[in-house]
């Protein structure tokens, strides 16, 4: 009698255990491997709220999405706007950890069931698949001109537009007021007074041994960020004339030295670009001096409330520089949900809700017209953050919005720097492969 | 009358012979369509360029040529057979030894079981990302432990050394409870006539291993130590949930490097190929091990 009814209770539990679980709509993948640095784990969501309108079919867009901070909610407040007008249109978000968004969206292209639109911030791979917008937002001309220069490579291509711009970013130094605070060490005030990466490094060294912090500079794992030490030190990716490879020259080895060096003396903590710890959280903890990242931290450093931290003036070398990036939303081809995609588009470039959703997700917005959001926090950060941009060299635009290099040579600079750190192979020769690959990707064109 | 009953026993034969291909037909077909074919693709892209977007176009064996010049993967190549070198007779002996010990009659022979064994049953991600939290060099518990003791932490995850060694540890705990109870199971076949009658003849304990239990477990051993090297060759998302294959490239091995080419890099066709080469090198190893061991056969 007694193994009859446990039995009943188990099939019981299981049958509620598995209708639970029907309940929410299951379809993103959240696994972030230690290298992920730019991406929050999130969690899947179901954007959707009743379609009661019989006029027109109802239509379901699925969004490709990831986050850093807070821009998920704002996203969504622009989607529950645009429903209020568009009642028929379901928005279905799935969300990916940053480090999952390429290979999750191949294979959705490759498997013939790519979604109605994605966030990316490598367009340029993508043009192929993706839908031309520019006859539907009125013209090529008439849409671009809307938008700052520096970005027009990113989404446009021999006369066709590609995707919507949605935020611009920039490289910059998050700091720890707490710790520089109580080390007596003061960060530059102005414009005017920027340290030089020698005064700099000097002054995590002192932090470091004057206050509760243990690790130095956290550097986020990737070539763009890295990138900024180049820039900095007076090198480039790609040469001027941008039909061949700069990063092997005098410059760049110098940058990588440095970068090596920082390494070796332990300002930087080596556990973050070879241990695959995550520097986000590392900079959480309070024990660390500084953070080399951007803007994009800000909305997720924002509800941190065991200690201070700020945005001050990144070092410079032979000059000052931040790098410019951004992101996109691309409608892609082969949907059957085209038209829907490219309205909902049009509505999110309109100027009030491009700039809604920049300034709710704390983001500079990429249209001329919105220069003076009014954001409910870290207005004082902002500006940095545009005068580290208004003080970079043409190089690092140029470089980056080569959409037909750089993603393909993305990974190799990566590995190079990790080469290097682990002592497995010099500077120069290091540099040199990557050098070789890209004038190998440019013949190839 | 005679007629019919040589019909009916020719159709039972008939049923006889049909039935155990039809216990594996469901089988099969699954085998067929979720292995076979994608391989026979696999097979197709390692002559083509791929990218994983575009059409591809033949071009032969471009890929296989290349593969042979490209330092690196012949590097990832030797440190994965470095990693196997160490992890199956590891493997072997440690789950041997535990299932000869949980042969006996101790008192919680079972709870031991299970708990040695339940490491098996957690996804390899999980195990990654657990390990990774005891071995991290920030916010792991070792370290946090060791600090605590006064001593200064150890770079678990950015040093090669101690990050292969945090692999192979991992590795370990989460695959021997499987070798295990292929073991007791094997150990319990032997008929224990032969240990008591080499009681009698006055053996001790160590020429009863060595004469009785090993020889009489040689089918056991080759599969246990075929499953061990394939497993630790086909090894990918443990090490990348822990180490991620770093640090630099300290515990990449072949199918996260072929990975990185396929899905990172966007050359499905090189990838290809070098799984292509991947499958050949563990059919070749199985062949020689089946052939050495005659099967298996004592």
């Amino acid at each position: 009698m007694a193994k009859k009814s446990l039995v009943v209770l188990l099939i019981l539990a299981l049958s509620i255990a598995m209708f639970s679980g029907c309940g929410k709509e299951e379809t993103g993948e959240n696994v972030s491997t230690g290298t992920d640095t730019s991406s929050q784990e999130g969690t899947t969501n179901d954007g959707n709220s009743n379609s009661a309108d019989n006029e027109k079919e109802d239509v379901k867009l699925d969004i490709l999405w990831f986050a850093d901070g807070v821009e998920t909610e704002a996203m969504q407040n622009v989607m529950d706007n645009y429903k209020v007008e568009n009642p028929h249109v379901e928005f279905n978000m799935i969300e990916v950890a940053y480090s999952d968004l390429d290979s999750k969206l191949k294979t959705m292209i490759a498997g013939g069931t790519p979604p109605a639109i994605a966030r990316v911030t490598n367009p340029g791979l993508l043009f192929d698949h993706a839908q031309d917008l520019s006859e539907f937002m009125g013209g090529y001309d008439t849409f671009t001109e809307q938008y700052m220069d520096s970005l027009e490579p990113y989404y446009t291509k021999d006369g066709g537009v590609y995707a919507v711009p949605m935020d611009v970013t920039a490289n910059g130094l998050i700091y720890n007021k707490t710790l520089f605070d109580q080390a007596g060490v003061d960060v530059p005030g102005s414009p005017e007074e920027v340290w030089t990466w020698e005064e700099f490094e000097q002054a995590v060294i002192e932090v470091k041994e004057n206050s509760d912090a243990r690790y130095g500079l956290l550097w986020d794992v990737t070539s763009h960020r890295w990138s900024t030490l180049l820039y900095e030190f007076g090198g480039s990716i790609i040469n001027e004339a941008g039909d061949g490879p700069a990063i092997n020259n005098e410059q760049g080895v110098a940058a990588m030295n440095y970068f090596k060096k920082l390494h070796d003396t332990d300002v930087i903590p080596k556990s973050v670009w070879l241990g695959g710890e995550n520097p986000n959280n590392l900079f959480r903890s309070g024990t660390a001096v500084a953070h080399l990242s951007g803007n994009w931290m800000l909305s997720n450093y924002r509800d941190i409330t065991d200690f201070d931290w700020g945005v001050t003036y990144a070092p410079k070398q032979a000059t000052r520089s931040s790098v410019p990036g951004g992101k996109y939303m691309m409608p892609f081809k082969n949907t059957g949900v085209e038209e829907e995609a490219m309205k909902f588009l049009e509505y999110f470039a309109k100027a009030e809700n491009t700039g809604q959703y920049c300034s709710d997700s704390l983001f500079i917005s990429p249209r001329l017209d919105n220069s003076e959001l009014d954001y409910e926090y870290g207005k004082e950060m902002f500006a940095i953050f545009s005068n580290e941009l208004a003080n970079t060299p043409p190089a690092a635009a140029k470089d980056w919005s080569r959409q037909d290099i750089m993603p393909v040579v993305n990974p190799d600079i990566t590995d190079a720097i990790k080469d290097v750190l682990m002592g497995e192979a010099e500077a120069q020769e290091a540099l040199d492969k990557v050098a070789q690959l890209i004038t190998e990707t440019i013949e190839a064109q | 009358m005679e007629h019919r009953i040589k019909q009916k026993k020719r159709k039972i034969n008939i049923q006889r012979a049909l039935a155990p291909y039809l216990f594996v037909f469901p089988n099969f077909i699954i085998f067929f369509i979720f292995v076979v074919i994608p391989a026979a693709y696999g097979l197709y892209f390692s002559f083509t360029n791929y990218d994983g977007l575009s059409e591809e176009e033949f071009v032969g064996i471009t890929n296989y040529v290349k593969l042979f010049s490209d330092s690196d993967f012949w590097d990832t190549m030797l440190r994965t057979a470095i990693y196997s070198g160490i992890v199956v007779p590891t493997i072997y002996v440690f789950a041997l030894g535990i299932a000869i010990l949980l042969i006996k009659e101790i008192r919680f022979k079972g709870i031991f079981r299970a708990i040695i064994y339940w490491p098996t049953m957690i996804s390899f991600i999980v195990v990654g990302v657990t390990w990774k939290w005891i071995f991290g060099d920030t916010f792991g518990i070792i370290n946090y432990l060791m600090e605590l003791g006064g001593q200064k932490g150890i770079p678990w995850l950015s040093e090669s050394f101690y990050a292969t060694l945090v692999v192979i540890v991992a590795t370990l705990w989460s695959r021997i409870g499987f070798f295990m109870v292929i073991f007791i199971s094997g150990l319990q076949s032997i008929p224990s006539e032969f240990y008591e009658a080499a009681n009698i003849d006055g053996a001790k304990k160590w020429q009863m291993f060595t004469q009785i239990t090993l020889p009489l477990l040689k089918p056991t051993s080759v599969m246990v130590i075929m499953l061990a090297i394939i497993d630790s060759f086909k090894a990918y998302p443990l090490i990348v949930s822990l180490t991620g294959g770093g640090p630099g490239r300290a515990t990449t091995y072949l199918v996260q490097y072929i990975y990185r080419f396929g899905f990172e890099k966007n050359q499905l066709g090189y990838a290809s190929a070098m799984s292509v080469i991947l499958f050949l090198i563990i059919l070749i190893t199985t062949s020689i091990q089946f052939k050495v061991n005659k099967g298996g056969e004592i």
